[in-house]
């Protein structure tokens, strides 16, 4: 390998992006907006209000024995509470019987329903047992604490997939160009082995994925002040390993596409799964055998694993656990680059 | 506007080493130093369609050999063929007494694509540094000045390429092909879309670098250039149909010019 070669070929992608200001902006930019966004919507750990109507008279000592808690009362009669709860002026509707009380809910949102029931139960529990619930619950915290929110615990999640995503579609796109543009072909009539070529590419892009992986981890370290106990150069290195895979798999995925607009149809398809089956959504250990199977060959999944024991438990890169994440994330970028280089030898011969 | 010729500019480079890697058919049996490309008996099938079937073509050093033919007769495929871009299913090739990949690792072929393949991004400079950086082009300024100057585009060095007429990329191609002052130089339909003018200046420069010594092999199907080459190869359905000068072949067709002696030599070859 020609490292002269190789180092041109890197020059250029640099020159290339340097040149394109809007999308050397876009790359830095759009992340940020994003996590902005995500940021608003899940940084708060303060839960929501519960509006619970009761039908008829209500005892005062329910009043009493529901204060300090996040369950608002009030009383109405049997339609208007309905109504309330139809037109989302309320969330739950409770009608006490003689030994027994009837909670009526909107339903329409399953999340929203179980949380609504779970307070309404806790209240109704509370008020049985005429004790505060704190007087016999006490929680302690192996990881994370109160003050959690939902974005510490999603936040090692995004940024993996906020660096996969935006630097897959740029590595795809671009070397897809190379191949309809007439390019590749002209490059492939030199002295340049498809070996150097790849490499290059990948020295190139990993420079621009490096620094928006730094970007978008600055970001939700020091402006969205996500809470995290581990090392954040041992995040970093995670990080890197992850987005020069997805340059390396992005090479690899443009040799299916014939031009830009499948390019970008291959986005869905092959991060999708990904962000759905890498614990982003659900716990990988809660996912049916064929789920958890997918992914187990998915590379954002050992990225999660990997970033959320350093983020919420702290683990140091030299724990064995990280260290086979990083290693399984460098086999999937050796591995795609690889592809990278049979994708090129497909096209031409 | 006119390109300088400068012929001492042009020093063809010297003797390709082995290539250990290289993956093509084997070499023809004994090399004769004055054949840039020998051909023998090639053969290449996508799929269901025959690109070369047989093709059989010898090219002589510091020769202009001109691969005439219709569109989808093989001429390209031929063209990437020597390039090292396509392996043939069999025959034996040799490309200046090697192997095309060989020869193309050692940075002997220029190769010029028929639209010209560049980064629009990029300026003229910033292009040829690239291309003359992967051929190992030594004192790559000198060589960029010089390259510009013979497609007389110097003024433009700075311009990028997305910014330049259809015309203007095809003279950076050209400067790019020409950098590492190549021994064969492929040149895939060159002059489409280039004004007459221009299309002139090509050939004038064509010639200027065949008398320095370096071969050229230029396909096109614009039969008012064919005249302009030493040596023409009439190519239909992958096969080689007449060979010989102009002259020779519009004789051999009893045919009033090179066009009708195509039709006339294509219709005995059906």
């Amino acid at each position: 390998m020609n490292a002269k070669r190789v180092g041109a070929v890197a020059r250029r992608i640099v020159l290339q992006f340097r040149h394109d200001r809007r999308s050397l902006g876009l790359l830095f930019v759009a992340p940020v907006i994003v996590l902005t966004l995500v940021g608003a919507l899940w940084g708060s750990s303060a839960t929501s209000t519960v509006r619970v109507v009761s039908v008829g008279d209500v005892d005062p000592q329910l009043y009493e024995s529901l204060r300090g808690t996040n369950i608002e009362l009030s009383a109405l009669d049997r339609d208007a509470g309905l109504e309330a709860l139809r037109t989302g002026r309320a969330d739950a509707m409770i009608e006490f019987r003689e030994n027994s009380a009837n909670v009526t809910v909107e339903g329409s949102d399953p999340t929203r329903t179980s949380q609504i029931i779970g307070q309404v139960e806790a209240a109704l529990t509370h008020l049985i047992l005429d004790v505060p619930l704190t007087a016999f619950v006490k929680v302690s915290y192996l990881y994370g604490g109160p003050d959690y929110s939902l974005l510490d615990y999603l936040a090692p999640v995004l940024i993996a997939v906020f660096a996969y995503f935006f630097i897959f579609i740029l590595s795809t796109v671009s070397f897809l160009r190379e191949r309809t543009s007439g390019t590749l072909e002209r490059l492939l009539a030199s002295p340049l082995t498809r070996g150097e070529l790849v490499t290059g590419y990948l020295a190139g892009f990993a420079i621009f994925a490096l620094l928006q992986a730094l970007v978008i981890l600055a970001f939700t370290v020091f402006v969205l002040k996500v809470q995290y106990r581990g090392n954040l150069a041992t995040i970093f290195v995670v990080e890197a390993v992850l987005v020069v895979g997805a340059v390396s798999l992005g090479l690899a995925i443009s040799a299916f596409a014939r031009n830009e607009l499948q390019a970008v149809q291959f986005v869905p398809l092959i991060l999708v799964p990904q962000i759905f089956l890498s614990g982003l959504l659900v716990p990988v250990d809660q996912l049916n055998d064929v789920l958890h199977a997918l992914s187990t060959v998915m590379p954002l999944t050992y990225a999660n694993e990997a970033l959320r024991s350093v983020m919420v438990k702290g683990y140091a890169l030299t724990d064995p656990l990280i260290l086979r994440d990083i290693g399984i994330l460098a086999a999937f970028a050796v591995l795609m680059a690889g592809a990278a280089v049979g994708s090129i030898h497909r096209e031409v011969a | 506007m006119s390109i300088p010729v400068r012929l001492s500019a042009h020093q063809p480079r010297g003797r390709i080493p082995d290539d250990p890697n290289a993956r093509d058919v084997p070499p023809c049996r004994s090399l004769v130093a004055s054949l840039a490309v020998e051909a023998r008996e090639v053969r290449k099938r996508f799929g269901p369609v025959t690109a070369l079937d047989g093709l059989t073509v010898t090219i002589n050093a510091g020769e202009i050999y001109g691969l005439l033919g219709p569109n989808g007769s093989g001429k390209t495929t031929f063209i990437r063929t020597l390039a090292g871009l396509v392996r043939p299913d069999s025959g034996a090739l040799t490309v200046l007494g090697a192997s095309p990949r060989a020869a193309v690792a050692a940075g002997v072929i220029g190769y010029m694509t028929q639209t010209a393949a560049l980064y629009g991004e990029l300026s003229v400079d910033e292009n040829l540094r690239f291309f003359a950086a992967l051929e190992g082009v030594r004192e790559a300024d000198a060589r960029i000045i010089e390259a510009l100057r013979q497609v007389d585009l110097l003024d433009r060095r700075a311009s990028a390429v997305n910014t330049l007429s259809g015309g203007m990329r095809s003279r950076v191609s050209l400067a790019a092909t020409l950098l590492h002052q190549p021994r064969l130089l492929l040149l895939d339909e060159p002059t489409v879309g280039i004004d007459p003018s221009l299309r002139r200046e090509f050939w004038e420069h064509f010639r200027s670098l065949a008398s320095a010594g370096v071969t050229l092999l230029v396909s096109s199907h614009v039969m008012d250039e064919a005249t302009r080459c030493d040596r023409l190869g009439l190519i239909r359905a992958g096969r080689l149909l007449a060979e010989g000068t102009s002259d020779e072949l519009v004789a051999r067709a009893g045919a009033q010019d090179l066009e009708a002696a195509f039709i006339a030599l294509s219709a005995a070859a059906a």
